[in-house]
């Protein structure tokens, strides 16, 4: 397809995969290989889950909660249980504030590498990938120390956590962030400094300031456009009352701001070396006491039930802030309404200003720089509109395309 | 035209400001504003505040822009119920998300849309990022968006019936038949 030829081609990428936590298809309008603009469709596997929650009383939907991503699990039931506690006016013990912020941290690190990893797998760099994968692992073997867990942790309740920081915890914890200290450096450096990856990062998906401001995008999208937001910083919660967290953007590290695929990932791995200080921090000062506002759990469900009013939770996740509102009605024991809002539904607007005027090798990589899941791209179909020929690109066949144009920029 | 987004270097109006300005430019409503604080940690008093605030729709439009002049009115959310005779929204803003330590607002704003005239202002030539939730809300409840450019489909599937509107209570909503138990 040539470009230049003043005839667009409409390229749908997505909708589903079997593993997908946040399916969402991109219709591209192509002009040879250039993206023109492009038409975002989410919904594919909208699983009606406030709906559910309609029948359920807070505790049940925590499990609920928890179902709705597979790697910020502890950001949505800590929303949610914001949420409540702000309706039921419940106040939540020091000690147990501290371990949700714990655990809001780690998750932020697991998080931030996987992306980080992914980003170098989409552009071809395998072994930056294998690399971030291995320094991955030590996070969540501390998860499972901590919870049982690796993915959804069953930590959090109303008024408290249900698990406590004991000395072989805090010791795992300890280790991991010598490990990180020690290593976590050399896939900073290998990344960063490799010119091929840098090119392929650099100028590619930009999202202005000023774009960032108007289409409400959150987290390391809009850090990366040199917007200080960081609800860490702006509306302290939980532990981070007790910390001075300065939210991270690229002007204050390499002096200027691109607002591209590179910023973005210079400010999620930039905040795993701040994770790793934060995480320092909460052991240095876990205070002692009760774990639960109150352990008994009938007794809790009852105080809930006489609750009313509405409530709103916001947390920053690893994507940005995560936003949840809940109805508690005095005299029903499930809630009445809740409503859900992941940093992707908000980030998601901005995809098409990124796309705009970018290679189609680079979609993947656009797509993957929000953080969404990039399984999104499990097939494509290539349709010719003017001879009515269609042609289905897999992913395999798209992540090659993407992984060609480093080969060609290496010059091999 | 630049957005107004006020940064950390910027004199921003304290909560209590904004709380007693609304009380005077919307009088008749300055009952159902609450301002909560919510403060967290072992020792310091640090911390944020909301304010919430219920107006009528005729009335919706002069509150966004009186909100609009102190802050780019960062948009979270909209929630809502079917409460009878109206469908309820809540829209929660930010204002003064870039301004400092502990300086965010949120701001809830409530207004009934009542089931006659299921309409309301759409918010999208301010705020282009209150384009999905404004669609989610047409398509869940049944409320139109006037000035809304794209009105399609958005979380709902291609060959949904769109006379069902999912998170209504009444003859609109799901019926009995149209829900799959999972169990």
């Amino acid at each position: 397809m040539a470009e230049g030829s003043n005839k667009t081609y409409k390229v749908p990428i997505g909708p589903v995969h079997v593993g997908l936590k946040e399916p969402i298809t991109a219709w591209l309008d192509v002009d040879g290989e250039r993206i023109k603009d492009a038409t975002i469709r989410p919904g594919a596997i909208h699983r009606g889950i406030e709906f559910m929650a309609r029948d359920r009383n807070p505790i049940q939907i925590i499990y609920l909660a928890e179902r709705i991503c597979g790697i910020c699990s502890f950001t949505h039931i800590m929303a949610f249980v914001r949420a409540v506690e702000d309706a039921a006016k419940i106040e939540v013990p020091a000690r147990a504030q501290y371990i949700r912020t714990l655990v809001l941290e780690l998750e932020r690190i697991h998080s931030h590498i996987l992306w980080a990893g992914v980003a170098c797998y989409t552009f071809g760099y395998d072994s930056a990938f294998h690399l971030g994968m291995i320094l991955r692992e030590k996070v969540m073997d501390v998860l499972e120390a901590l919870t049982g867990n690796r993915v959804n942790y069953g930590t959090g309740t109303v008024g408290g956590v249900r698990r406590d920081i004991t000395p072989p915890v805090e010791k795992a914890i300890r280790e991991m962030i010598d490990l990180y200290r020690n290593e976590f450096g050399i896939f900073y450096d290998v990344v960063t400094q490799d010119h091929i990856a840098k090119a392929r990062m650099r100028n590619v998906g930009v999202l202005s300031r000023e774009d960032a401001v108007t289409h409400c995008a959150l987290g390391p999208t809009a850090r990366g456009s040199g917007l200080r937001v960081d609800l860490r910083w702006s509306s302290p919660y939980e532990a981070y009352c007790d910390m001075d967290i300065k939210p991270l953007v690229p002007q204050d590290h390499t002096g200027e701001v691109y607002g591209d695929v590179f910023d973005r990932f210079l400010v999620r791995v930039l905040e795993v070396y701040q994770s790793i200080d934060i995480l320092e921090n909460i052991l240095g000062g876990l205070p002692s006491g009760d774990l639960m506002w109150e352990p008994k759990l009938p007794k809790l469900l009852n105080y809930l039930k006489q609750a009313d009013g509405i409530g709103w939770g916001i947390i920053e996740g690893p994507r940005g802030d995560d936003t949840h509102a809940v109805k508690l009605t005095a005299g029903q024991e499930n809630i009445t309404w809740w409503k859900v809002r992941a940093p992707t539904y908000a980030n998601a607007v901005s995809w098409p200003i990124m796309f705009r005027e970018n290679d189609l090798a680079d979609s993947p990589l656009i797509i993957n720089s929000i953080d969404p899941c990039i399984s999104c791209m499990e097939r494509m179909v290539v349709t010719d509109r003017s001879s009515g020929a269609e042609q289905v690109v897999t992913k395999a066949d798209l992540i090659e395309r993407c992984r060609d144009k480093t080969r060609r920029m290496m010059g091999s | 035209m630049k957005p107004r987004c006020a940064d950390y270097t910027d004199e921003i109006m304290s909560p209590e400001k904004v709380l007693s300005l609304l009380k005077r430019k919307f009088r008749k409503f300055s009952d159902t504003m609450e301002l909560r604080d919510y403060r967290g940690g072992a020792g310091t008093d640090v911390g944020y505040q909301t304010l919430w605030v219920q107006v009528e729709k005729s009335k919706f439009l002069d509150l966004i822009d009186l909100l609009r002049e102190l802050d780019f009115l960062h948009f979270h959310i909209t929630s809502g119920d079917d409460i009878g005779e109206a469908v309820q929204l809540n829209y929660h803003f930010s204002l003064f998300r870039c301004a400092g330590r502990g300086k965010r607002l949120g701001v809830t704003v409530t207004v009934d849309v009542p089931k006659d005239d299921l309409v309301m202002p759409s918010l999208w030539q301010w705020i282009p990022g209150i384009e999905y939730s404004e669609r989610e809300i047409r398509e869940m409840f049944g409320v139109d968006f006037d000035g809304l450019p794209n009105k399609a489909l958005i979380f709902l599937p291609e060959d949904w019936n769109e006379d069902i509107k999912p998170w209504r209570r009444d003859e609109a909503g799901p019926k009995p038949e149209d829900i799959r138990e999972l169990s």
